[in-house]
Order: structure tokens, then sequence, then C-alpha cells
């Protein structure tokens, strides 16, 4: 008796956790939205000078919510190549801000540095700045090139 | 005429009063009420020092001050990413009373965290937490971890500028926990990126799990205290005359319960003098609560709770300051670099203080009581609290360039 009352307790146990577990761990198995937003035309951008443009971007998770804002870095090379940088700081995320004084990406939180193309030169951030996912195309119409991320980072920080 | 008047009032009273007594008879005997009442409130405490031993009702006074005030705010507050910042501005700004019950549940946070850290402090200085009282002190150090992650995820909430990046850079830490760190941020943000999940996720933490866990362990303790009875400190088991152990012999005779307190070493079986808890103590316990608690209120009302603009993923100029207990390890987090570091600063270097903090009763095997003695528990405690403001003067520092 003693033992069915434990198996019984036993099985609604196992039973609960079920559902209770896989609902706590969804977000591993619900596979992240992925979409196209467009940036803009980036030929007026100077080169050598990361410029912050806006996108809005939506949620990768849950219900439909408004899309929020997110800011990529356009840095033009001298040598025609174009990063689209991500201001999410490697070390906890937060955003960092290009300060053309110091020639330097800062972040506020706990003092992360990276130079013009986003590599480490100083502070605790573990790697360099990651691009958004993006792509840039060739508008024959107006001759603009157009830049498009996605609501995704090219590297997991 | 005058005497029949007082008379009938007389028996008009002398009826209500049977009334009265006879429907508190038909309660006690179903409930046991007077029983119950007996047994939590006619108990024996040390008497010197009754003034430090208000610490641990005062949390409790706090605790429930939070829950109070806690329902209050659910009454305007919405869990989501697109109407929390809404409703609490409203609250703030609409809701006559709405900024002063949201400063009480701030100010409540903060001064409950004082308290409770004092609280802790007592208890080590008077290593109370000696056998047979070691439980008492690891649910209450589970108590003290629970406050805290109440704090943390209570920041969470109201999906302002401050929230959402003290929202971010807590979640991320999660990241660098070795070999599962991306599944429990996943797992915490519902996703990648902080978003709607995240904000429900916490909701639900701050809400229900762990007020849940916290009043069962705040029962727990309570248990563990009323079975063993409140240690005090070395002050209460001082001897006086020349023959301690004919002393020690008499007061074990004659004291009250809870005491002699079993399973310890026998000149700390019963205090020197005890005080009843009802009502000597309780009304102690009652000045500071009540103390604490008008403070809180004038705070709560003079100084009420920020809300800084609404969250925005995309801002340039926003500098995110920790809450004033987090910045010890905020400072951490900027001292431990590169990412081998700061999972060891994290999870090995903070984990096994907050672990040693927990097993300190079968850290601190010693008998002695006075913290002089104890100087093995004694420099290193001292060592950590000595860390732990230098860090903070170190973020105050850095945050406001003194």
């Amino acid at each position: 008796m003693v033992l069915g009352t434990g198996v019984g307790a036993g099985l609604v146990g196992v039973l609960l956790s079920i559902p209770a577990l896989g609902f706590l761990l969804s977000p591993l198995f619900i596979k992240n939205r992925e979409y196209w937003v467009t940036v803009g035309p980036i030929d007026s951008i100077p080169v050598d000078t990361p410029t912050p443009l806006y996108a809005f971007v939506p949620s990768e998770q849950g219900w439909p919510t408004p899309s929020q804002p997110r800011v990529v870095y356009i840095v033009k090379q001298a040598d025609g190549q174009t990063l689209a940088l991500s201001n999410i700081c490697t070390h906890m995320q937060c955003d960092v801000h290009w300060d053309q004084a110091l020639t330097q990406f800062l972040c506020p939180c706990h003092g992360g540095l990276y130079d013009i193309l986003g590599n480490n030169i100083g502070g605790p951030p573990p790697q360099p700045l990651s691009q958004w996912v993006h792509r840039i195309t060739y508008k024959a119409g107006t001759g603009e090139h157009i830049l498009e991320i996605q609501n995704k980072l090219e590297e997991n920080i | 005429m005058r005497t029949v008047r007082d008379a009938r009032i007389a028996l008009r009273r002398a009826r209500a009063r049977e009334t009265l007594r006879s429907g508190y008879r038909w309660f006690d005997e179903r409930t046991g009420a007077a029983d119950l009442l007996h047994k939590g409130l006619y108990e024996a405490v040390p008497r010197r020092g009754g003034w430090a031993y208000t610490l641990g009702s005062a949390t409790l006074a706090l605790i429930l001050l939070q829950l109070f005030s806690g329902i209050f705010l659910l009454l305007d507050y919405v869990p989501s990413v697109e109407e929390a910042w809404p409703s609490l501005n409203y609250l703030e700004t609409q809701d006559p009373f709405g900024s002063w019950v949201r400063g009480l549940h701030l100010w409540g946070a903060y001064t409950l965290i004082l308290v409770i850290g004092l609280h802790a402090l007592r208890t080590f200085l008077s290593a109370s937490y000696k056998r047979p009282r070691e439980l008492n002190w690891v649910t209450g150090s589970l108590l003290f971890f629970l406050v805290l992650g109440l704090a943390i995820t209570g920041a969470m909430l109201p999906w302002d500028q401050a929230s959402y990046w003290t929202t971010v850079v807590v979640t991320n830490i999660l990241h660098y926990f070795p070999f599962i760190g991306d599944g429990l941020r996943q797992l915490w943000r519902g996703g990648s990126f902080v978003g709607p999940i995240t904000l429900t996720r916490t909701f639900a933490i701050h809400i229900w799990v762990l007020p849940f866990l916290l009043f069962t362990f705040i029962g727990a303790h309570l248990y563990l205290l009323r079975r063993h009875g409140e240690f005090g400190a070395w002050v209460n088991y001082d001897t006086t005359s020349d023959d301690p152990d004919k002393e020690i012999a008499h007061r074990i005779r004659t004291v009250e319960p809870p005491y002699p307190t079993k399973r310890i070493e026998r000149r700390y079986a019963a205090p020197n003098q005890t005080d009843q808890f009802f009502p000597n103590q309780i009304f102690k316990d009652m000045l500071v609560s009540v103390a604490l608690i008008a403070l809180i209120f004038v705070m709560g009302r003079a100084a009420g709770a920020p809300l800084d603009p609404a969250a925005d993923p995309a801002t340039l100029t926003y500098v995110p300051t920790p809450e004033w207990f987090y910045l010890p390890l905020d400072q951490f987090l900027v001292l431990t670099p590169g990412n081998p570091l700061i999972a060891v600063g994290i999870f090995a270097i903070v984990g096994i203080g907050a672990l040693a903090f927990m097993l300190l009763p079968f850290l601190d095997r010693s008998t002695e009581r006075r913290p002089i003695r104890r100087p093995e528990i004694l420099i290193p405690a001292l060592f950590v609290v000595f860390a732990v403001v230098f860090l903070a003067m170190l973020g105050v520092n850095r945050l406001y360039s003194l």
C-alpha cells in the first residue's frame, strides 16, 4: 500500500513535469523568427567615419509586438569594404557608441573599447563587435546601394 | 430613578459581555485559537540585547510590506513590453496614490536589503548559527539570496531604460556559464535577444516563483527559531557567581520553554536572564518595525521611485547604472576581462563565496561564540566585507567619476 501510494505520487509527478518542463524549456526548441529589414541607402556615408543608421527590427521571439529600433554602424573603409556593425557590446550587450574625438567605440557599462573595425582595444569585452547579418543591393534605377539587415548577428556573442 | 437606570445599563453590559464570551468560547472550542496564540506569544527570550534581536521581526515586517505594496502595484501594472512602461507612467502621473505606492515598494526593498543584511551580521557576530541552529542559518541565507533575487527581478519589470539595460546585462551574465551558458540565457530571455517573453518570464519569477519559495523558507526559518529558542549572544550566557557550574545547573532547571536548548554545550543551554516574548520583546519589535515602516512611508512619498524614459534598444547616449546593492558585483564584471576570467569571476568566485556564506555553520566548528575568539572566521569575513566595500567604492568612482 505504501509502495502503491509512492508509485502513484511518482506517476503524478512525472506526468506533471512533462508539460511543465516542456513549457519551461520551450525557448530551446522554438526556432527564432528571421526577418529582412531595409535600413536604407548608404552611398552618402563618408569613408572612415562610423555612422549610425536605425532600423526597426521585429522581435525574433514570442507573439507579434512592435518592431524595436536597432543601431547599425556603417563603417566604410578606404579599400571599398563596408561593415554593418551592431552596437551591441560583446561583454554584457550594452549599446556602444562611436566617439569621433577618441576614434573608438565606447561601452558605457563596463568601459569596453573597440577600434573603428570593431576590434577589441581595451576593457573586458571578450570578442570583437559583431556585424548584423546583412546584404547590400545595388539599385540600377536610382544608382543607390541599399543596406538590408536581419534580426540576427553574424557571430554568437 | 438614577439607580434603576444604572442597574439596567449594568445588566445590558453584562449580557453583551456574556454574548461575546460565549462567541469566543464557541470559536475557541472549534479552532483552538487561544492555545495557538498562547504558544505563539508566551515564550522566553534572552533579556539583554533585546533591541538587537528585533532585526529578524523587522525583516519579516518589511517582507510583508513588500507583499502588500506589490499587490497594490499589480492593480495597474501590465507585464508586457508594450504596456509595462505606459501603465507605470499612468500610475506615476495620473493615479493620485500611485507614485507613493511605487515609492513604498522601492524604499521598502532598499530598507529590507539593509535590515536583512544587519540581521545576518548580528547573527554572524553572535555565532548564533552553531549547533543545533545550523539550519536556521542555512534557511536564513537562502532567504537573503531570495530577497536579492526579488530585488533584481523587480528592477527588471518597469521596462524603462534603467530596467531594460538591467535586464540585458543580468540575463547576459548567464551566457558565460560554462557549457550550457547559451541555453540558460535563451531560457530566461525566451530568444536570442531581450524581448516580450523575457519580461513575462521575469514577471512570473518575481511575482510567483521567488515569493513562493520565500514564504516557504520563512515558515521553516520561524519553525526552527521556535524549536531551538532565540540564542541571543555570548552576553546572555555570562555567569556571575563563584560556582558557574551550579549557576548553570540552576538556570537549566528553572528556565522557561523553549529552553533549555538541546544538543548544545551545557553553558549555552539557557540564557542567564529571560524576558517574556509577549509583551516585552514584541513591544520592542513593534517599535523598530513601526519606525522603519514610517521611514519608508516618508521616503516613498518624498523621494518616490524613478521612472526613466521607455526602453530604447538603440540608444547612443544612455549610461546604465546598476542598483546600489549590485554595484560591487557590477564592478567585479569590470575587473574580470576576457572570456575565461568572466566565468571564473562571476561563477567560481561569487559562487564559492555564496556557498561559503550559506555553509558558514559547517565551516566555523569551534565552540567559541565571541567574534574575537574566532579569528579563523572573523578575519576571512572582514576580508570579504572590505573587498565588497572596496569594489563598491571603485564602482562609485567609475560611474560618477569622483
